[in-house]
């Protein structure tokens, strides 16, 4: 895959791959963790994560989700699309895999387009770190200044 | 308490040279009683007192009783919920992986 137009993560966890499987899908659990939903475990269930608007990546706060695919205990797959024309509209897969006694857990969101500004600015937020906060609170700070 | 305010706690807790000195030396191995915290820092007894019951309101530290003794030893909860707190400064996926970590543990 190019550059850009994907985030991976892999992280291992000490907890076996039951645990891991029932805190990354029930959605009380994924509320804390990641955000608001009305998510299900069901294969075509439509589902929205509800965070803060974003205006400069064109989202209003209000993510339109699906479950694509999953197997209980290895891996869950969703669609995740931001809520503006031009915005986020990607794949997101965990992986879980027994490792020891405890789980890695691999994360891949998918379907960045690098030529499109707005998915551009999603990318930088989700994975850039410090330079990215630093250019965004300058940006915060701008405009509270203006208000 | 809510969690802005623990988190109040915590911060105005490590705002604090001495404080900090005495969490990196339980962070080094924990059950100490006071006096031999107070020798480390050569610092008199009433005041070191004083800190760990400032780092004990923001559950930084626990108390533990053995017979006349009180002994201290590092509480790693609110050290995680910080690192959950800056993470989520440094980029969406990796602080969600930090709250999911969070999550998980705190799980029963």
């Amino acid at each position: 895959m190019k550059p850009g137009t994907y985030i991976h993560i892999v992280e291992t966890f000490e907890h076996p791959p039951a645990r891991v499987w029932r805190t990354l899908t029930r959605p009380d659990l994924m509320a804390k963790w990641l955000m608001p939903n009305d998510f299900r475990l069901e294969v075509g269930h439509e589902f929205t994560f509800r965070g803060p608007p974003i205006p400069r990546v064109g989202h209003d706060g209000t993510a339109h989700c699906k479950v694509l695919d999953f197997a209980v205990e290895r891996f869950l797959t969703i669609s995740f699309k931001g809520s503006g024309p031009q915005s986020l509209d990607s794949t997101i897969t965990w992986t879980l895999e027994p490792k020891g006694s405890g789980t890695q857990v691999s994360l891949l969101h998918h379907g960045f387009d690098p030529d499109n500004p707005f998915h551009r600015e999603s990318h930088r937020l989700m994975s850039s770190g410090w330079p990215g906060v630093l250019r965004g609170l300058g940006e915060l700070a701008g405009s509270e200044e203006a208000a | 308490m809510n969690e802005s305010e623990s988190m109040d706690k915590v911060f105005s807790a490590l705002a604090n040279r001495s404080r900090r000195e005495i969490i990196a030396m339980l962070a080094a191995g924990g059950d100490r009683p006071v006096q031999e915290i107070a020798d480390r820092f050569d610092m008199a007894r009433p005041s070191v007192s004083e800190h760990l019951k400032v780092l004990r309101d923001a559950g930084l530290v626990a108390e533990r009783r053995a017979g006349r003794q009180r002994l201290y030893s590092l509480s790693p909860g609110p050290l995680r919920d910080l690192r959950v707190w800056v993470d989520a400064y440094e980029n969406f996926w990796a602080g969600r992986m930090a709250a999911f970590r969070s999550a998980l543990d705190e799980e029963p």
